[in-house]
């Protein structure tokens, strides 16, 4: 037996459980946080843009659609062939519309099968307008003039109200109340610095 | 009756050859996870061959750079019929990050038929073996329609 030191350790092995991961027989957990298949709330969406622009991998397109009655058809689509599951586009949304979960299982023999598609009707505008809480603002010229004092302007035809340039405002100037529909700027506040123009996704700021 | 053995046990032990065309090591380091003892592949049949003529999976990584594409075109025809081609991670079947630059030829699918992709960036080494399992039964298939 002093010959062989190992015998009774490898005897014991024999008959020890196994260290590997059963992978297929037991199932397995993401550890918590672990960014896997995108999941995208159709229904938070406000369309902003901000995903598509800060996704690194080109991964997310979005297809507008005209609808008949003046209402647009807006899909978006996360290829998970083409992401980085960085969740860049998740922390940048300001709606929580799209959500990393622990979901790894992203086999697919298609392509197609990779793809994860939302799409909601986004009213029309002009429907829209009249009903919003500040009347004034919405029917104000379409094209908005810049103001002398270098301070910002909303264009209310194209805002979302999706509050980003109130987040961006260094000096909380500003006030976006996304369900009533109003942009307000505080006007002794502002410093006009121009962060709240370039944070909108969609260009209405007007400086 | 050698040859009704053979054909069974190939099915059961699937080799794979693995492709590195222009990865950033992330998927490569996975993949040799899902073949170390914590997730074993190997109990399962998966076995690395050292030669493409030895193999039934290929498993590509990375965005096919240009430099890469003729060796992997290379290293792919020289595996026999019938073969299974599996995409790891996000860039041979898009070019993730690397999309647009000027070294990159990929993505894989404009060369080769493609057979299983493994989404991820990099996959987690169940869903590897996930990927394999499917690999695996195309390539069963694979081998009765040859028959």
């Amino acid at each position: 037996m002093m010959d062989f030191p190992f015998v009774k350790e490898a005897i014991s092995q024999l008959f020890s459980k196994s260290s590997c991961a059963m992978y297929p027989a037991v199932p397995s957990q993401a550890a918590p946080g672990y960014r896997g298949r995108i999941v995208y709330h159709a229904d938070k969406c406000i369309a902003c843009g901000m995903c598509e622009r800060v996704c690194s991998g080109n991964a997310i397109t979005r297809t507008v659609e005209h609808l008949e009655d003046g209402q647009d058809r807006i899909t978006l689509t996360f290829n998970l062939g083409s992401c980085t599951f960085c969740a860049t586009c998740a922390d940048f949304c300001t709606r929580n519309a799209i959500e990393l979960t622990g979901d790894y299982h992203m086999v697919a023999t298609k392509e197609e099968d990779l793809l994860v598609t939302g799409s909601f009707i986004k009213a029309a505008p002009k429907k829209k307008a009249p009903a919003a809480a500040a009347p004034e603002d919405c029917q104000a010229a379409p094209a908005v003039k810049p103001r002398d004092d270098g301070k910002p302007v909303n264009d209310p035809a194209r805002c979302v109200y999706c509050t980003l340039c109130a987040k961006k405002c260094p000096v909380q100037a500003l006030t976006v109340d996304r369900a009533a529909k109003t942009w307000v700027l505080d006007e002794d506040k502002c410093i006009a610095c121009g962060t709240c123009a370039q944070a909108c996704p969609k260009n209405c700021i007007i400086m | 009756m050698f040859k009704k053995l053979i054909e069974e046990s190939t099915g059961k032990s699937p080799w794979l050859f693995h492709i590195n065309a222009g990865s950033c090591n992330g998927c490569d380091i996975e993949l040799v996870s899902v073949l170390t003892p914590r997730y074993d592949a190997e109990r399962l049949g998966f076995k690395l061959a050292g030669s493409p003529r030895h193999a039934d999976i290929v498993v590509v990584t990375g965005p096919v750079t240009k430099q890469s594409l003729p060796r992997v075109l290379r290293a792919i025809s020289q595996v026999p019929e019938p073969r299974c081609i599996v995409t790891m991670g996000s860039c041979p079947q898009s070019g993730n990050v690397f999309r647009g630059s000027y070294s990159v030829a990929g993505p894989l699918s404009k060369y080769v038929h493609v057979d299983v992709d493994v989404a991820g960036c990099a996959p987690k080494p169940e869903a590897v073996i996930d990927g394999l399992a499917l690999a695996a039964q195309i390539l069963k298939e694979k081998r009765g329609q040859m028959k």
